[in-house]
């Protein structure tokens, strides 16, 4: 007997896809126009939602006079400030967009730290090596460093949305709505992520980044400064993922330092991207669509799967990506939707000009 | 006698270095940075577990068995993964991707082939040790005397093999300049085989080594593989020896290191090991980015013996 998905799968299953999207057009931004092979993107994911664990909490017991150790006392803490924001949907919501903000301010000083290596001059595949062993350091660290998020046990998160539950739209359960919350809030920030993102593929700074990947030299003697720019790409696409790990720890509830491997938040964003195909924000659309509404059915029917697989259905996700990605380099390097050449005037405009040149 | 850490650390040095010399023959000679090189190495423990449960094999006669298998697996990875993305003319960066994607791949089937191991013939085929199997010479471990004498014989074998044989001198040549080498009439594609057979096999002979002292299980790659790379960093990614110095001071300095400051700061250090490989890593890549090899050599040994002659007038 097959289940039928309820409407609890649906709202998670747009929130993921918006989750992923803010990641992967970033992604883009990066790898696809600049050429930067990025291997330390769940670094960025983590400093926001890390950074969702350790501010948050910290700031509303201030505000609200709670004295006394933060993290021995967490959860009564938290379920305390969980009731002042329940009763003050303003504070809330501010509590919120603070948090986004600084998340993206943390995920952009992870992304210049992380480039301080091209600063240097090196090579471009000494920068994935690196990146792959940072990535490793630092959730090592949140995982084993105690004062940060308690270590292996992890931290409640303040709950900006709670307030939601006392709306009943349609009859639909409390956390039904509250879900809806937060897919409005992280719709939101997509609308403006993506916003900017395709603003940027189509504009000038778009095409000195695909020039700037297509060959360093050349685009250097235009007079750029490709490490300046390398740099800024890195921090701004290190940023918007850290906004992105900030709404998805908020959508937890909690954080622990294994959150934000390096699978799901890097390996995965990047088959993704390939997948749409490079440089190209309506594939990296698509791509990220149909891989997140893939793993969310395995993950949906996992019990159905046992019995068909030969093997626990828990490796079947790491298999398909590692297949997946194998096959998309082999077969399709450029994606579903690949890269179409950019053309910044239109031929009437051109034929315009040249009317008026009178050549 | 050798005290049992120093003897631990050594071992560890040998496995680290076998790797890091793998993962550097798979760059310099057929350009391909290899990010599955520490997951050969699982493979390896397996195929040793696989020999001594299964086949009643001694520990170090499955050696041999990790070295064949690890080199089948090493040309299957050439022939159906790095084959075809060479002919595609992929970029260095998307070989890099590729090989990632092997590593999640390779994870994924060694998880699948332990619970086969558990499901059907009832091991423990997850953290798991086999030191049981091991003997001792003169309070020596047998790990530690076999590691030894497998890293000095691999050692040996390919500086002959690199310096004495045209095959080894082909090679050199591919790395040097795979179109020109062609046009010398040396069959590439054969002595890439040749290579990978070899990158395939030093890990997963190292690996045969990890489950003597370390609790192994089919994810224990991802705690190696940073050492792996630091080694190799720091090792500069273009000589053998370069890459075996690297991997014995980041393996030595490891468990050394680490081991002394636990007894001085406590033990909750040890669970940042690592940290002192991607330390070394990352001074490495902002000073001398070129690695040991890039280093002026010439110039350093000048210097000391002008400062030795001094010393020994005054």
């Amino acid at each position: 007997m097959i289940s039928i998905p309820g409407i609890e799968f649906f709202t998670t299953l747009i929130f993921y896809i918006i989750i992923f999207l803010i990641i992967t057009l970033s992604y883009n931004l990066a790898y696809g126009y600049s050429g930067i092979p990025d291997f330390g993107r769940a670094m960025a994911a983590g400093a926001g939602g890390f950074l969702c664990g350790y501010l948050p909490g910290r700031l509303m017991a201030y505000i609200l006079g709670i004295r006394g150790d933060y993290l021995s006392n967490v959860y009564v803490i938290v379920d305390k400030v969980n009731m002042t924001l329940e009763s003050n949907p303003p504070l809330s919501m501010g509590l919120l967009i603070l948090t986004l903000i600084l998340g993206a301010c943390a995920g952009g000083l992870i992304g210049l730290l992380a480039s301080l290596p091209i600063l240097r001059g090196m090579r471009i595949f000494y920068l994935g090596v690196t990146l792959l062993a940072f990535q490793v350091g630092f959730n090592t660290i949140m995982y084993h460093y105690r004062p940060i998020l308690r270590g292996e046990l992890g931290v409640p998160i303040p709950d900006p949305f709670r307030w939601l539950m006392h709306y009943r739209i349609l009859g639909l359960s409390p956390g039904i709505t509250r879900s809806f919350g937060l897919i409005a809030a992280a719709g939101i920030v997509l609308l403006i992520i993506a916003y900017y993102c395709i603003s940027v593929g189509r504009s000038p700074l778009g095409r000195v980044l695909k020039a700037i990947r297509d060959d360093e030299v050349a685009a250097a003697t235009l007079g750029r400064d490709i490490r300046r720019i390398y740099i800024k790409v890195m921090v701004v696409s290190y940023a918007i993922t850290g906004i992105a790990g900030a709404l998805y720890a908020f959508y937890q509830g909690y954080v622990v330092g294994l959150h934000f491997d390096k699978i799901d938040w890097t390996f995965w964003p990047i088959a993704m991207v390939i997948l749409g195909g490079l440089a190209n924000n309506r594939g990296t659309f698509l791509g990220t669509i149909t891989f997140i509404v893939l793993r969310r059915l395995i993950i949906f029917y996992k019990s159905d799967l046992e019995f068909i697989l030969p093997f626990s259905p828990i490796w079947l996700e790491s298999l398909l990506l590692g297949v997946i990605l194998i096959l998309l380099l082999i077969y399709r390097p450029r994606g579903l939707l690949p890269e179409r050449p950019e053309i910044p005037l239109s031929r009437e405009e051109i034929e315009g000009i040249r009317r008026k040149v009178g050549a | 006698m050798i005290s049992l850490l120093v003897a631990n650390s050594i071992i560890f040095a040998n496995i680290i270095a076998l790797m890091a010399i793998s993962a550097t023959l798979a760059l310099s000679r057929t350009n391909v940075p290899n990010f599955a090189v520490a997951t050969f190495g699982t493979i390896g423990i397996y195929i040793s577990f696989t020999c001594i449960k299964l086949l009643g094999l001694g520990l170090y006669q499955s050696l041999i068995f990790c070295f064949i298998g690890g080199g089948i697996v090493g040309i299957i990875v050439y022939q159906l993964l790095i084959k075809p993305l060479r002919n595609r003319g992929a970029t260095r960066e998307e070989i890099m991707i590729a090989t990632l994607g092997l590593d999640i791949l390779l994870i994924a089937l060694l998880n699948i082939y332990a619970d086969y191991l558990t499901r059907n013939f009832k091991l423990m085929a997850r953290d798991f040790t086999l030191s049981a199997y091991d003997f001792t010479v003169a309070g020596l471990s047998g790990a530690f005397i076999m590691s030894t004498i497998t890293f000095i014989t691999i050692m040996i074998s390919l500086h002959l093999i690199f310096t004495r044989t045209s095959v080894g001198i082909a090679m050199k040549a591919i790395g040097e300049d795979p179109l020109l080498a062609e046009c010398q009439g040396i069959n590439t594609e054969r002595l890439c085989v040749i290579t990978w057979f070899i990158a395939g096999a030093l890990p997963a002979v190292a690996g045969g080594f990890i489950p003597i002292y370390w609790i192994s299980n089919p994810n224990i790659s991802l705690y190696i593989v940073v050492s792996v790379f630091a080694s190799c960093v720091l090792g500069g990614f273009t000589t053998i020896y370069d890459a075996a110095l690297g991997g014995y001071i980041i393996g030595i300095s490891q468990t050394l290191f680490i081991s002394h400051l636990a007894d001085i700061v406590g033990s909750w250090i040890l669970s940042y090991g690592f940290f002192i490989a991607l330390l070394i890593m990352i001074i490495t890549v902002f000073t001398f980015p070129r690695g040991l090899y890039g280093l002026p050599w010439n110039r350093i040994i000048e210097r000391l013996r002008i400062q030795f002659y001094r010393g020994g007038e005054g």
